[in-house]
């Protein structure tokens, strides 16, 4: 037994030994009252600020603006229909022969095709085959639905919709004879009674304007035509063709008269023009993100103290204490990453989810709300995952503080290399080019944030803006994180080094 | 306390000329200022970082990516000078270090000991720090707006794009450019009277660059207009280069002057506390 106690003060067990070297670093943590004061500002500060941003925040217009399609959540409806009733089984085919842009930039997916729809009412259910300038033939229905066809963009092409119960199924044709099938969807609600038709739909060009200084996102109504030729409604029931008729569907104010577009039929060729889009309202506002709009103010308590942690030994001379108890340098290191960086990720914890849970229904209350925007629910998996990345982030932050304590040895260098690679970049990204700003908010300190991403652009046949200064990374979450576990990493192996060849 | 002291070096030399003593206040302030080991480095970083992040910037932005150059409407002096946001971080830890130094090795003591009058003190050594920042922050403007006429045209922003090169003959390029100097100085201010009241280089260096960069961080973040608006009005570092602008000024939330005035405010609201508690404090 004597022996056991021998060996444990002498050192023996290696183990245990680094277990009194952690516990002893954790007694200076906590043992100095500033720092304690300090952290809990750090937590104080970031709620306090993610709270009152939130109260500042509002998302204008919640229901009027936008239909609701058929599961409930806002969507675009708008394009120019020309249509005609169908009842019970049946079908639509139409040639393409050409499609022009005629206004505006947006010419990727701009559409043209054949449809059925369960009404001219906009947020309807509809299935409908398109051919589009950028992305081929499509097969889309009830606004979440997209499948691809052939690559061909060339016009002319066939284009066809048949209707069996609640079962659409589209076919595609380079002559008219050899039909190769896309895709069937199940439209469980379609009535017995249905339009279908030709439809010519073209989205808003969106443009990202940045001056040094601020940016602005403008949206532009373009239009496109396309001319129609050899346009058979097939039915089950025989009888008398219903006349067709047109109109513009979903028209909104936002749009200039004329571009809402029109029809003409001369000789069996249909010319139709149209603007707008039929698609799911894209989700740009990340309420996660909005929610935690204190963090790089907290951040920067918790980097000093995590500064001070090593700096303030070497200025007191405590340091040679230090390295005279536990000669072995690196793990003297060692532990004081354990401890900041355990302790920063508790705080960081409380602090992000204190953050989330008291702005989020503030957001909410102020418009961040269904049916246009998704609402966030704190048991979401990307919520937790913004939520605990955050404190993984405060952490890493807080373990790269302490590397730079210990290469700098003085805590206003080292509190400068921490903080101003990780302000900076947020706060010029916005006025940088597009491809500069997304560079800069990967490969520095300050790519970590990407972690709070939580709304992943989940329809990839819309095109939307992804600006990185929103917290939007079309690297997903993990990239930046990976960028600042690297910096730390880095930096950590660094001190060690220095540690270990320098005198104390 | 006669008036003739300050013409006789002999009585000057005992002290008792009260213009002799601050001129020697003064040179003493800045014999502890320049003999800090950090302190040439500092000027060198905020000249020299101001210059080198403001070419970057201006490298970075160029007319590809408007539909016509002319409708880029780019404020090409505040371009130029867009580095000082950089720059200014050097000018905050040096004028920190200027009075927390003093208090880290314990020359405060020693300070207070030979000149009893605590704020005229402090107000001589904020004299001194900003006369320093001001020549550093001078050379780092010129510099700038040379980089930015080298680099600008290059970039599509020619006179014939209706983007003439920043000049100071230009009324609002010479504001911005003597605005964004005495912002610098401004900062400096600012960050003494923090430091004073902190009295610890690492608490005073964050709290001033909380100040500084996180209001207009969160402000990016805001989307309500008018809350966004009154953030930018409010945010020491966003009012106070509003000075920069030189085109669209109806656009700015407040005129460039009143921008500055904005800075002003915050370093007199942190100087009067950093006297204040000077005065009374132990040392």
């Amino acid at each position: 037994m004597a022996t056991t106690t021998a060996d444990r003060h002498a050192g023996g067990d290696s183990r245990d030994s680094f277990g009194r070297l952690v516990l002893a670093e954790w007694t200076k943590l906590r043992s100095v009252p500033r720092w304690a004061l300090a952290m809990l500002a750090a937590v104080v500060l970031t709620v306090l600020v993610s709270v009152l941003a939130a109260a500042g925040n509002s998302y204008g217009g919640g229901g009027p603006g936008l239909p609701i399609g058929p599961d409930g959540r806002a969507v675009r409806d708008q394009f120019y229909f020309v249509h005609q009733p169908l009842t019970g089984d049946g079908g639509v085919t139409a040639k393409v022969l050409s499609q022009i842009v005629v206004k505006g930039e947006s010419r990727e997916w701009a559409k043209a095709g054949v449809i059925i729809k369960e009404s001219t009412k906009p947020g309807s259910q509809y299935a409908a085959m398109m051919i589009t300038p950028g992305h081929g033939v499509r097969l889309q229905s009830n606004f979440t639905t997209d499948r691809a066809g052939s690559q061909a963009t060339t016009t002319p092409r066939w284009l066809r919709l048949t209707r069996s119960g609640t079962s659409v199924t589209g076919y595609e044709s380079a002559d008219g004879a050899n039909w190769a099938q896309v895709g069937a969807v199940q439209l469980p609600a379609l009535p017995r009674r249905v339009e279908v038709g030709l439809f010519v739909a073209s989205p808003f060009a969106i443009k990202v304007e940045r001056q040094f200084g601020s940016g602005s996102v403008r949206a532009s109504p373009t239009s496109s035509t396309a001319r129609f030729s050899d346009v058979v409604v097939t039915a089950a029931q025989p009888g008398q063709p219903p006349p067709w008729s047109d109109q513009a569907v979903g028209g909104s104010d936002r749009v200039p008269g004329p571009l809402l577009g029109g029809a003409s039929q001369a000789g069996g060729v249909f010319t139709v023009t149209g603007s707008g889009d039929i698609a799911p309202s894209p989700q740009d506002v990340d309420g996660v993100r909005e929610s935690l709009t204190g963090v790089p103010v907290g951040v920067m308590v918790i980097i000093a103290v995590a500064v001070l942690f090593i700096t303030s030994e070497y200025r007191q001379g405590m340091i040679r204490t230090t390295f005279a108890a536990s000669p072995r340098r690196g793990r003297v290191l060692a532990a004081k990453a354990i401890v900041v960086g355990a302790s920063t990720f508790v705080v960081g914890l409380a602090a992000s989810f204190a953050s989330v849970l008291f702005a989020l229904p503030i957001l909410r209350a102020n418009g961040l709300a269904a049916p246009v925007f998704q609402v966030p629910s704190l048991s979401d998996g990307p919520v937790l995952r913004a939520i605990a990345g955050t404190a993984a982030v405060l952490a890493l932050l807080a373990v790269l503080g302490l590397a730079a304590g210990a290469i700098l040895r003085r805590s206003p260098g080292a509190i400068i290399v921490v903080v101003v690679p990780l302000l900076i970049p947020q706060l010029i990204a916005g006025a940088l080019p597009l491809a500069a700003a997304r560079w800069l908010l990967l490969a520095t300190p300050a790519a970590g944030y990407s972690i709070q991403q939580t709304t992943a652009q989940p329809y990839d046949f819309v095109s939307s803006i992804c600006l990185p200064e929103d917290g939007c990374f079309t690297t997903g979450p993990w990239v930046g994180f990976g960028v600042l576990c690297a910096y730390t990493a880095v930096a950590l192996a660094a001190g060690f080094w220095l540690l270990r060849r320098r005198d104390a | 306390m006669n008036a003739t002291a300050g013409a006789e070096p002999p009585a000057a030399a005992i002290g008792c000329g009260r213009g002799h003593n601050l001129g020697r206040a003064l040179h003493a302030e800045w014999t502890k200022l320049r003999t800090l080991p950090s302190t040439p480095w500092l000027v060198v970083a905020a000249a020299a970082g101001t210059v080198a992040a403001s070419a970057a910037l201006t490298a970075s932005v160029d007319t590809s990516l408007c539909p016509s150059p002319l409708e880029c409407h780019e404020d090409t002096t505040k371009l130029s000078l867009g580095g000082v946001q950089f720059g200014q971080v050097a000018v905050v830890v040096l004028a920190v270090l200027a009075i927390t130094g003093e208090y880290a090795t314990g020359t405060i003591r020693t300070t207070l000991a030979a000149r009893p009058h605590r704020a005229a003190v402090l107000l001589t050594k904020a004299a001194v720090v900003t006369a320093t920042v001001l020549a550093a922050g001078t050379l780092g403007v010129l510099g700038s707006l040379a980089a930015g006429r080298a680099i600008l045209p290059g970039n599509g922003f020619t006179a014939a794009n209706g983007y003439p090169p920043p000049s100071l003959a230009d009324g609002p390029t010479l504001r911005a450019a003597a605005g964004t100097v005495l912002y610098l100085g401004l900062v400096a201010l600012l960050s003494v009277g923090v430091g004073t009241a902190v009295r610890d280089s690492a608490g005073a260096i964050v709290t001033v660059l909380t100040l500084l960069y996180a209001f207009p961080m969160i402000a990016t973040l805001i989307t309500d207009a008018q809350w966004h608006e009154r953030l930018e009005k409010l945010a020491p570092m966003t009012a106070g280069l509003m000075i920069q602008a030189t085109r669209d000024l109806e656009r700015l939330p407040l005129r460039p002057w009143a921008g500055l005035a904005v800075l002003a405010a915050y370093a007199g609201a942190a100087m009067l506390p950093g006297v204040v508690l000077f005065a009374t404090r132990d040392a």
